[in-house]
């Protein structure tokens, strides 16, 4: 039974290496009608599957206008179908939560949610490279920014943990995440894609 | 039924994110953070920041630091490191560095790069003018509990041998003066008595007013290792206003409204003696009770404690606090085979911060949970070497070197026959401490300030009162330090130095240890150590006074190498001549010493021989303390030979509840409380130029209890006023079950006008320990806009 579930684990993982995930980190657009979310790379709170997403969304930017932090971009020409429509940049400014985006959507493109109920993507911790999982110091950053905290990152033996059932992908944890390797890549990123092991049949 | 993407995660509940252990998701393959592969050379030092002393060894790459990693043969860290401690490094290459002296006539111009010649003139002109003019009160030294203890002994020798003042004060009055305070009237001795060791014998461990998560993370390990390893026989109770991340492995937090501790202790001691938890033979043996000027016996000792019945301390405390909690309390206290207290400013920065000492170490003399590995009343210091140069060194307006009071003659005999220099030349009053001088500053009685690594005009409570003295054109300032600072803004002179690692010299942390931190890369443009800063202005000061007096401080150390050769000799005239004999004995822990060890040395340890077992673990036991045994009075396990004390007793203090300075009324309705975070330190001059802890936090936010928001309409992240008395700040509400229901808490790491909380905070001080209360206030809150966004400012 592990195994089964390691392979279905492992092939989900090949289609998300292999198409969204890596386009925006390479700095390469996808095609014209690909989609721009992937590793980082985000919808706003409430927003409807991201099959309906460019259809629903009408480009008029009140979201971004009213985003106090500027966390939502608009993307440009470049991006295809989707030129005009918002996306969160975590690494550069996360999703703060203050839920005033859901609010002024006229379309329901971003329908109308709790903070709690935000699922924007998981984070997901590199055990390999973070230097709290490798005991190589006393971090906790992620922790102590996670607005949920306690709740979606706790800590268990002094290293941090990600709940699963309460992240909400909001990304202050990638954002402030004092780790990174040459190219910009930090151990813990927010995964939209996220897909249970076991899920996927 | 096609499952949607958000479905898929609504159904992830009951997996674990452990199980993503190991998966090689789209991450990189190897991080090289810190450049950790690529140092050639790897030089053991201590860190920077906080008070705990972890050492550390800094990588470099063809002479340039390129990473921090823990010593894992430490006894202070274990190899641990916090994130803080790891990045340190990179404030050595950064562009803010200062190279050159600047120099500015008036506060009013623009300032101008000068040579180190004209630079050095200029300040002892102006120092000995001062003098000539108004008497050598007219002039002052405000240093830090992070210079090394060279350059604070040296700076004070300066000042009190040379320009015969003791205006020499530093900013670990601002922090552990209560602490000092507290030892000295309870045990009659400076510094705690045991160390971070006896966590791991300890099995009740009883932390009040610390947030050690965040301020000391690697002290924090060793308690929740302790706790996690043992958790049904360790118990842990923490006692703050503020839920914090300390108390996640409490097994008991107590809240209590700010400044109640004070009923809240007296109300333990109560319970200790009511069901009889005292260890009656060590009071008998060690302990006297005194109620202000007179010795009592332990009835009245009692009858006194009779206002603090536990129910009548739950009603003063509010919050959680129940009869029942205290009783709890005090029993798990007195029971346990071993209760270490930790403290921090949560204790030390109150109007009563003595009396607050006094209450938790009569506790551990009640017990008699003291001397013995597992047992200990420890007081928490935020500064690398607040211990060491500035306690020890005589860093401040009342001691000399060596736990020596100024106002003793023989003692300030002992020091000017050491100085080689005429007895009588250090004056017998001592000088002003920190909030008298600073307000001497805005009286215009200063005339010439020397402020050394350390930014009062942002860490100074009520700040902005005491930033206009600072302004005055009158009042000469100069100040040492590696970058710019609120502080330089408002000097007239700025002289570059050194950093660590760029010179050599010894700390001292928390537990009595000392440390050496060596040379191992050269200081960026023209900086120069602060050693060879007060040589070169002292020789001067001489010749612009006519005074040999002052040659003659500095006479020894002349020609002297500023990487190694004047801080050992510094090092060994402090140790060899000033410590020798006394309870803070370093005679022992010489340079050769220290760089042998990969950690250091805990006095007293007064030969090379004994130093190099790494000195004493728990002072007063003969056991562990060669002094104890030398100094015995009779054939008791313990000897309380410190110098405060002429009976060589314990003292258990009767001290009232007396509550904060201002307590919130109608018109200012809330306490504040002002605190730290894990990813910066104190003025955010070093950590708010590392882009990586920046980025954690970049600005200061106030937390905000949920009902408390919920009443007043605020939200997470919305713009919040803060108005006290004093002045306002509106910061960003973090809306968290941390604060009391009626407490704010917001960050002090902040350097912008808009968000110095010090604007707001009270300069009320301890009568006895002249340390601020930093930690109570009363303030207005009030709901100013929705979310803005912010941009982070360092000077």
């Amino acid at each position: 039974m592990d195994a089964r579930k390691k392979i279905d684990r492992r092939d989900l993982l090949k289609i998300l290496a292999g198409t969204a995930a890596l386009a925006p980190l390479a700095g390469c657009k996808a095609n014209i009608l690909g989609s721009p979310v992937g590793i980082n790379r985000l919808r706003p709170p409430g927003a409807v599957d991201e099959e309906d997403f460019t259809g629903r969304c009408i480009r008029c930017g009140r979201c971004i206008e009213v985003c106090p932090y500027r966390s939502i971009v608009p993307l440009d020409a470049t991006d295809g179908v989707n030129a005009g429509t918002p996306l969160i940049l975590a690494e550069k400014m996360p999703c703060y939560l203050c839920m005033e985006c859901v609010v002024v959507c006229p379309t329901g493109a971003l329908q109308k949610i709790e903070l709690e109920d935000t699922r924007m993507g998981m984070a997901i911790i590199n055990n390999e490279t973070c230097l709290a999982q490798t005991d190589d110091t006393l971090c906790r950053t992620c922790y102590s920014v996670c607005p949920l905290r306690d709740i979606a990152i706790h800590l268990k033996e002094f290293k941090p943990q990600v709940d699963t059932s309460a992240c909400t992908g909001c990304g202050v944890c990638v954002h402030a995440c004092p780790i990174e390797d040459s190219n910009g890549v930090k151990p813990i990123l927010i995964d939209p894609d996220f897909v249970p092991q076991g899920e996927s049949s | 039924m096609v499952m949607t993407r958000r479905d898929f995660i609504k159904k992830t509940a009951a997996l674990s994110a452990a199980s993503f252990v190991g998966l090689n998701l789209p991450f990189a393959k190897h991080v090289d953070q810190a450049g950790a592969t690529d140092a050639d050379k790897w030089v053991r030092g201590s860190c920077r920041l906080c008070g705990l002393g972890c050492r550390v060894e800094l990588g470099l790459k063809g002479g340039k630091p390129v990473a921090i990693r823990g010593v894992a043969k430490s006894r202070t860290n274990f190899g641990y490191l916090c994130m803080k401690g790891m990045l340190f490094y990179k404030v050595m290459e950064h562009p803010d560095r200062l190279k050159m002296p600047l120099y500015r006539e008036s506060k009013k111009d623009a300032f101008r790069e000068i040579s180190w010649d004209e630079a050095l003139d200029i300040a002892a002109k102006k120092f000995a003018d001062a003098k000539k003019e108004f008497g050598g009160d007219s002039t002052a030294y405000y240093g830090s509990g992070q210079a090394l203890t060279e350059e604070t002994y040296l700076f004070q020798k300066v000042m009190r041998g040379g320009l015969q003042t003791n205006n020499v004060e530093g900013n670990p009055r601002l922090c552990m003066a209560s602490a000092v305070g507290g030892y000295l009237t309870s045990f009659g001795a400076d510094e705690p008595i045991g160390g971070y060791s006896n966590i791991e014998k300890s099995s009740c461990i009883f932390i009040i007013g610390s947030n050690m998560a965040e301020a000391h993370p690697v002290f924090f390990r060793r308690v929740m290792r302790r706790k996690m390893d043992n958790k049904d026989t360790v118990k842990v109770i923490n006692a703050d206003p503020r839920v914090s991340p300390t108390s996640r492995i409490a097994d008991m937090h107590m809240q209590f409204r700010p400044g109640t501790d004070l009923a809240m202790l007296n109300a333990m001691a109560y319970v200790i003696i009511e069901e009889k938890l005292f260890d009656k033979k060590f009071i008998s043996d060690y302990a006297v009770f005194k109620s202000g000027k007179n010795t009592v016996d332990m009835d009245t000792y009692f009858a006194e404690l009779g206002d603090y019945t536990p129910e009548k301390a739950a009603v003063i405390c509010g919050g959680n606090i129940t009869g029942d909690m205290i009783r709890k309390a005090a029993r798990w206290f007195a029971k346990s085979n071993g209760t270490v207290s930790c403290w921090c400013m949560g204790i030390n920065q109150r109007k009563r911060g003595v009396w607050a000492n006094n209450l938790i170490n009569n506790l551990h003399i009640l017990t008699g949970q003291l001397c013995k590995p597992g047992a200990d009343s420890f007081s928490l210091t935020g500064q690398p070497n607040a211990c060491g140069g500035v306690r020890e060194g005589g860093g401040l307006c009342h001691i000399l070197p060596g736990h020596r009071l100024v106002k003793k003659e023989k003692l300030r005999n002992q020091v000017e026959s050491a100085w080689g220099i005429p007895a009588g030349r250090i004056p017998p009053k001592p000088g002003y401490h920190t909030m008298a001088m600073f307000k001497a500053v805005n009286e215009g009685k200063i005339k010439a300030i020397w402020i050394n690594c350390t930014s009062p005009a942002q860490s100074l409570p009520n700040v902005d009162l005491y930033r206009k003295g600072m302004a005055r054109e009158d009042v000469f300032m100069v100040c040492t330090d590696i970058f710019p600072t609120l502080t330089t803004e408002l000097a007239n002179l700025i002289l570059p130095t050194a950093f660590h690692f760029e010179k050599t010299g010894v700390y001292g942390c928390t537990e009595r240890r000392s440390q050496i931190t060596p040379k191992c890369c050269d200081a960026p443009g023209e900086a120069h150590a602060e050693v060879w800063i007060v040589r070169e202005w002292a020789k001067r000061l001489a010749r612009e006074l006519n005074d040999p007096v002052i040659e003659q401080c500095v006479a020894p150390f002349d020609g002297l190498e500023e990487g190694y050769d004047l801080p050992k000799a510094i090092w060994d005239e402090y140790t060899q001549k000033l410590t020798k004999g006394r309870d803070s004995d370093l005679t022992g822990a010489t340079y050769g010493v220290l760089e042998q060890m990969h950690d250091g040395v805990q006095w007293p340890a007064a030969t090379e021989e004994y130093a190099l077992t790494g000195g004493t673990v728990i002072k007063f036991a003969r056991e562990y303390d060669p002094m104890a045994e030398s100094h015995a009075k009779d054939d008791k396990p313990f000897q309380f030979y410190g110098p405060a004390h002429p009976d060589k007793k314990l003292w258990i203090w009767s001290r009232p509840y007396k509550g904060a300075d201002e307590e919130p009324d109608a018109e200012y309705p809330f306490y504040l409380s002002t605190g730290r975070i894990i990813d910066h330190w104190h003025t955010t001059s070093m950590t708010g130029r590392i882009p990586e802890l920046l980025r954690a936090n970049p600005y200061s936010f106030v937390e905000v209890n949920p009902r408390d928001a919920e009443r007043m309409g605020i939200k997470p992240g919305d713009m919040v006023e803060l108005e006290s008395r004093r002045g306002r700040v509106e910061m960003p509400a973090k809306v968290v079950e941390g604060p009391i229901e009626g407490m704010v808490f917001a960050y002090w790491h902040d350097m912008h006008e808009d968000r110095m909380i010090n604007k707001v905070v009270k300069d009320a001080f301890d009568p006895g320990s002249k340390e601020p209360e930093f930690k109570i206030c009363a303030v207005k809150v009030r709901r100013l806009s929705g979310p803005k966004r912010l941009t982070p400012y360092v000077v």
